[in-house]
C-alpha cells in the first residue's frame, strides 16, 4: 500500500547552526523519529522535501545534504516569512514533519563522465552542496570528469558553508572560485558579479555541464554568458523555485505551462524550459 | 423604436465622437453576449467598432468595477517614472453605477479629471434568474425587448414568451432610490424618479421581526449555500483593497473553507467593511453562483447607516463619508449605554 | 454490457435498495427551487425533468473543504478516509466524463491521492442521459455526448413511459445483476426510442471551435486576444468552482491548543493571489495573463499532457461568468 502522500515522517531538528553574517539563513540538521522512514527516504541532489509544522503550515527546500553523508539530512533556509520565521525559532530538539522526497533530481546519468561547471549565487546554493557533496564522495568521484564550482555573494559573511568551501579550496579534485560584489574583511579572491568570474574563467563547452542556481538577476547573465562560451541549451541545468502547495503534483500552484515544478522539476534543461511560458 | 433602442444609437454616437475626438482613450460599455437576458462589459479604444456597443435591459454589470484597476497607483516612485500616464476612460454608466463612482471618487480611487461619465436613464434591469425561472421548462435561445419595455423571448421549441418587465426586474432595481446618475458629463435619455420605496427596509424589518433563533436558522439557511468563491467581493466596486484581510496570512484571520464560522465572519465582516461605503448596486447579488441574498446584511448596514447618520452613500459627491468624519452630536449612546 | 428497462416505480424501488446499502443521491429541488443532487428520498417525488446541477458533481470526490491531516497533541495524523457507499443518481454525461479526467490528476499513479480515491471507489455513478440541452452546452465539440456513457457505471435513458439502464463498468454490470427482480428486458423498440431521444438532443447542440486547441493556443500565446478579452475578467472564482475539471486547492493549517487540522480548500488560478510570490512578484500580475492561463491549461496543457482537453461542455463557466465571458468566443477567436 502507497504512503500518503500528504502525511509528513515525523523527524526532529538535531542542531541549527548559523551560515551568514546577516544571519537569516540557518542550517538545519533532521533525524527522523522512525528509522524506517529514513529507510524510505531514498533521494538524490537536486530533490526537495517539504518541510512541515503543525498550525503553521508546509514550505519546500530543497535537500542541502547528499545520501552519502548517511547520518545526516539537512536543509538550509533563509528567514522571509511565516513558516520560515516559525522554524528559525525552533530550538534542538524540536519536532518537525518531513515529505518527500519530491521532484527530480539532477540527471545524474547525462552527469556521468562530464565535466562539470556548478555555478551558484546568494542563498540558492544549498542543494548545489548536495551535488558537490555526491561527486566528491571517493565512492563517486571517478564518474565525473573535472568540477569547477563558481559561488558568488553580495559580501564575504553571505556565502553558506564557509567552513566547507574553504576545505574544497584546498582539494586538487575540485576547482572553487569564490566571488563577492563587496569585499571586506581582508577577502583576497575575487570581486564581481559571477557571470564576470565566468568568463575570465572561460570554462570549456567540450564533454561539460553546467548546473546553474541562483536569484533571476543573476540568473539572466550568467545565461547569457554561458552562451557565450558555447554552452548549448541542453546542457545548461537549472533549478526553479516556485511557489508550491502539494508538492506532489495536483494543487496547480507551480504550474509552468503544462509542467509542475514540483514534479517534472524542479530540475529542468535550459532546452526544456525554453519550451515553457515565460511565467515563472 | 423602443427606449433603449434610441439611447443605444446615442450612446454609440456619444462613444464614437469621444473616442475620435480622442477625449477618451477607452470607453467602457456593454455589448452582447452569447447567451441571452447577458450583456458582456466592452472596452473599446477604436471609435470605428462602436457598432459593438449595446443597450438593453441586460446591461447589468457594474462596469465602475473596473476603474479602481485603471487608476491603480504605481508602488513606488521608480514604477512611477516608467508607469504610462493614467488613461482617460468614458463609462457608461446607470444611476446605481454613478453611486459607485461617487464612493470612489472621494476614497481617491479614481480621478475625475481623467473620466468622461456618461449617465444613462434607467428603468431597471432584468435579472436573468428571475427570467429563467418565468420560462418554467423552457429554454431561452433569444430575447429582447419589445416596444413598451417588456422582453419578448424566443424558447426552444421555436414559439415567442412575453415576460412582463416588472415581473423580472431585479430586487435592487425595484428598492432603487436614486435611478437618475447624481453627477455625469454627458447625460442620455430622460431620468427617472426615484421611487420612495422602502421594500429593502421592510425586508429587513421582516427578517429582524423574527425571533432570535429564527434569525439565527433564516442567516445560516441564506448563507449555507456559500462556497466562498469571492465573486461578491471581486464584483463589488468598493471592494477594491490591494490585499483583502481574508487574504492576509500574517495573521490568518479565517479559513478557507465552508465551516460555517468561516463563511459567516466573511459574510458579516464584508458587510462592515461596506457599512457607508456600499452603495446597492446589488452587483454582488448578481455575481453569486449560489444565488445567495448576499445583500441580506447591506441592507440591514444601509438602513442603520441612514437612522445614525443620515447618509446614503453614493448620493451626494459633494458629502463626506460618513466613516470619514465626525460631528459633535453624532449618536453615541451604543457607547455610553452598550 | 447489460441493457435491461426499468419501471419509474421500479427505479424508486431500486434506490430504495440502494439506500440499505448506502447514501444515495439524486435529483431534487433546494430550497430556491433548482434542481441539485440531494440525499434521497426529499419530501418531493424524484424528478427527471431538469438540465442541469448548478454546482458540479466533483464536490462529491473533491470537496470544498476537505481535512487532509489531523493534529493531536501537535502531531499530525492521518485524516480518517470516508467509509460509507454513495450512489449518485442522475449524473449528467458531461459531469461523469469529467470524473476521468480529474482521475488522471489525482490518481496519477505516482503519488496516488487517497482521499480521492476512497471517494471515488465508494461511489457508483448512474448517469443520466440528456433529452434536453442548453445554448451553453457544447459535449459533443470535447468528444462527449448528451447520451455518453463514459465516466459513468450505469448510463439510463429516460424513456416515454420507462427507463433503459445500460451497464458501463463492471461496478455498473454488479449494480444491475442484484436487481434483476426490478428489470425486464430491454426490447428493440425501446433501443430505438433511446437512440432516437440522444440524437434529438445532439441535435440541439451548436458546435464549438475546439478542434486542434492545442496548435492554436501554442501559436497564438502572445496573441493581444488575450488583454482584449481577458480585461473583463473580475476573478471572482465562479467559473473555476463550478467547473467539473477544474480541481487546483490550496491547503491551510489550522491549530488551537494542540488540536486542529490541515485542511484543501478549493482554488482558482484566475485569483489575482494564486500565483503571488512572498516576495511580491507575480507570474501572472493582470487579468490578462490568468485568462490565458485558464485557457492554455483546459485547451492546451491537458491536450499535451494527457491528449484530451479538460473540459467537458458542460456550460456553467458561461452561464454562470458575471460579465458574460464565452471560452467558445476565445477558441473561436484564436483563428483557424
Amino acid at each position: 500500500m502507497s504512503r500518503n502522500p500528504y502525511l509528513p515522517y515525523p523527524a526532529r531538528i538535531e542542531e541549527a547552526v548559523v551560515e551568514n553574517e546577516s544571519r537569516d539563513i540557518k542550517t538545519f540538521r533532521l533525524a527522523f523519529e522512525d528509522p524506517g522512514s529514513a529507510a524510505e527516504f531514498r533521494y538524490l541532489p537536486g530533490q526537495f522535501a517539504e518541510l512541515s509544522l503543525p498550525g503553521v503550515g508546509e514550505a519546500p527546500f530543497g535537500i542541502a545534504s547528499s545520501p552519502t553523508e548517511s547520518d545526516r539530512l539537512l536543509f538550509s533556509v533563509k528567514r522571509v516569512g511565516v513558516f520560515t520565521a516559525e522554524l528559525h525559532s525552533l530550538e534542538p530538539g524540536a519536532p518537525i514533519g518531513v515529505r518527500g522526497p519530491l521532484g527530480r533530481p539532477f540527471p545524474w546519468e547525462r552527469m556521468s563522465g562530464k565535466n562539470l561547471l556548478v555555478i551558484g549565487g546568494g542563498f540558492a546554493f544549498t542543494t548545489l552542496r548536495a551535488l558537490i557533496k555526491q561527486v566528491l564522495h571517493p565512492d563517486q568521484r571517478a564518474h565525473f570528469g573535472s568540477l569547477l564550482v563558481i559561488y558568488g555573494a553580495r559580501t564575504p559573511g553571505e556565502l553558506m558553508y564557509g567552513n566547507e568551501l574553504a576545505e574544497w579550496q584546498k582539494r586538487s579534485d575540485i576547482e572553487v572560485h569564490l566571488t563577492v560584489d563587496n569585499a571586506a574583511n581582508g577577502w583576497s579572491q575575487h570581486v564581481g558579479v559571477v557571470p564576470a568570474v565566468l568568463e575570465e574563467l572561460k570554462p570549456s563547452p567540450k564533454n561539460a555541464l553546467a548546473v546553474v542556481c541562483g536569484p533571476p538577476i543573476m540568473l539572466k547573465f550568467t545565461l547569457l554568458s554561458l552562451t557565450k562560451l558555447g554552452f548549448p541549451d541542453d546542457a545548461v541545468i537549472l533549478s526553479l523555485e516556485m511557489r508550491m502547495k502539494c508538492g506532489v503534483g495536483k494543487c496547480g500552484r507551480c504550474n509552468i505551462g503544462g509542467k509542475y515544478v514540483c514534479k517534472d522539476g524542479p530540475v529542468f534543461t535550459r532546452q526544456e524550459l525554453a519550451s515553457l511560458p515565460a511565467e515563472y | 423604436m423602443s427606449d433603449s433602442q434610441q439611447i443605444e444609437t446615442r450612446l454609440r454616437e456619444t462613444a464614437e465622437k469621444l473616442l475620435r475626438e480622442k477625449k477618451v482613450s477607452l470607453f467602457l460599455g456593454y455589448e452582447k453576449a452569447t447567451l441571452p437576458f447577458r450583456t458582456s462589459p466592452l472596452f473599446l479604444s477604436k471609435p470605428e467598432e462602436v457598432e459593438r456597443l449595446a443597450w438593453n435591459p441586460f446591461c447589468t454589470t457594474n462596469l465602475s468595477v473596473y476603474l479602481p484597476r485603471l487608476f491603480k497607483a504605481p508602488v513606488d516612485a521608480r514604477a512611477a517614472k516608467a508607469a504610462p500616464p493614467p488613461p482617460t476612460v468614458g463609462v457608461a454608466l446607470k444611476g446605481c453605477d454613478i453611486r459607485s463612482v461617487v464612493a470612489l471618487l472621494q476614497e481617491r480611487q479614481v480621478r475625475r479629471e481623467n473620466l468622461v461619465l456618461v449617465g444613462i436613464a434607467c428603468p431597471g434591469m432584468v435579472d436573468r434568474r428571475k427570467a429563467e425561472k418565468a420560462l418554467g421548462d423552457h429554454q431561452a435561445l433569444g430575447a429582447g425587448e419589445d416596444g413598451r419595455g417588456n422582453i419578448r423571448v424566443v424558447v426552444d421549441d421555436g414559439t415567442e414568451i412575453t415576460l412582463r418587465r416588472e415581473d423580472v426586474v431585479a430586487d435592487a432595481c425595484l428598492e432603487c432610490r436614486s435611478p437618475a446618475p447624481t453627477i455625469n458629463d454627458i447625460m442620455i435619455g430622460t431620468p427617472v424618479e426615484g421611487k420612495k420605496t422602502e421594500t429593502a427596509r421592510l425586508r429587513t424589518a421582516e427578517f429582524e421581526s423574527r425571533p432570535l433563533e429564527a434569525r439565527w436558522a433564516g442567516f445560516q439557511e441564506v448563507f449555507s449555500r456559500c462556497i466562498r468563491c469571492n465573486a461578491c467581493r471581486q464584483a463589488c466596486p468598493m471592494c477594491y483593497c490591494q490585499t483583502c484581510i481574508f487574504d492576509q496570512n500574517r495573521p490568518r484571520w479565517i479559513g478557507a473553507g465552508t465551516d460555517l464560522s468561516d463563511v459567516a465572519i466573511y459574510h458579516l465582516v464584508r458587510a462592515l467593511h461596506l457599512a457607508g461605503r456600499c452603495t446597492e448596486c446589488g452587483a454582488c447579488e448578481r455575481a453569486c453562483p449560489m444565488g445567495i441574498d448576499v445583500r441580506l446584511l447591506g441592507r440591514k448596514m444601509c438602513a442603520e447607516v441612514e437612522d445614525l447618520y443620515g447618509y446614503r452613500p453614493g448620493e451626494a459627491i459633494d458629502a463626506t463619508p460618513v466613516l470619514s468624519s465626525f460631528a459633535m452630536d453624532d449618536p453615541q449612546d451604543f457607547v455610553t449605554e452598550p | 454490457m447489460t441493457e435491461k428497462l426499468i419501471s419509474h416505480t421500479n427505479l424508486e424501488r431500486l434506490l430504495e435498495r440502494l439506500r440499505e446499502r448506502g447514501t444515495v443521491y439524486a435529483p431534487g429541488r433546494d430550497a430556491e427551487g433548482e434542481v441539485a443532487l440531494l440525499q434521497w428520498p426529499q419530501k418531493e417525488p424524484l424528478t427527471l425533468e431538469f438540465t442541469n446541477f448548478r454546482q458540479s458533481p466533483k464536490a462529491f470526490f473533491l470537496p470544498q473543504t476537505q481535512t487532509l491531516l489531523r493534529f493531536q497533541d501537535g502531531k499530525p495524523v492521518e485524516a480518517s478516509l470516508p467509509s460509507g457507499e454513495r450512489y449518485l443518481f442522475g449524473v449528467r454525461p458531461c459531469d461523469a466524463r469529467a470524473l476521468l479526467l480529474v482521475d488522471k490528476v489525482f490518481l496519477d499513479g505516482d503519488q496516488n491521492d487517497p482521499y480521492y480515491a476512497r471517494l471515488r471507489e465508494k461511489t457508483t455513478v448512474i448517469g443520466l442521459a440528456c433529452a434536453q440541452t442548453m445554448p451553453s452546452c457544447f459535449c459533443t465539440s470535447v468528444g462527449g455526448g448528451p447520451g455518453d456513457g463514459t465516466g459513468a457505471d450505469v448510463l439510463a435513458v429516460a424513456l416515454d413511459a420507462d427507463l433503459l439502464l445500460k451497464a458501463v463498468t463492471a461496478k455498473g454490470e454488479d449494480l444491475l445483476s442484484r436487481a434483476v427482480d426490478l428489470l425486464a428486458e430491454a426490447t428493440p423498440a425501446a433501443l430505438q426510442e433511446a437512440e432516437e431521444r440522444i440524437h434529438a438532443a445532439q441535435d440541439q447542440l451548436a458546435p464549438a471551435a475546439t478542434a486542434d486547441s492545442d496548435r492554436r493556443l501554442r501559436e497564438a500565446y502572445d496573441s493581444p486576444l488575450w488583454e482584449t478579452a481577458g480585461q473583463k475578467c473580475l476573478g471572482c472564482g465562479t467559473c473555476s468552482f463550478l467547473c467539473p475539471t477544474c480541481h487546483c486547492f490550496d491547503i491551510t493549517d489550522e491549530l488551537r491548543g494542540g488540536v486542529g487540522r490541515r485542511v484543501r480548500t478549493w482554488d482558482c488560478c484566475a485569483y489575482p493571489q494564486f500565483t503571488l510570490h512572498g516576495s511580491g512578484h507575480n507570474p501572472r500580475p493582470t487579468p490578462k495573463e490568468r485568462w490565458r492561463q485558464r485557457m492554455m491549461h483546459k485547451f492546451r496543457y491537458a491536450v499535451e499532457n494527457f491528449a484530451v482537453s479538460f473540459c467537458v461542455g458542460c456550460g456553467r463557466c458561461i452561464r454562470n461568468c458575471p460579465v458574460s465571458m464565452d471560452l467558445r468566443t476565445a477558441l473561436k477567436e484564436l483563428g483557424a
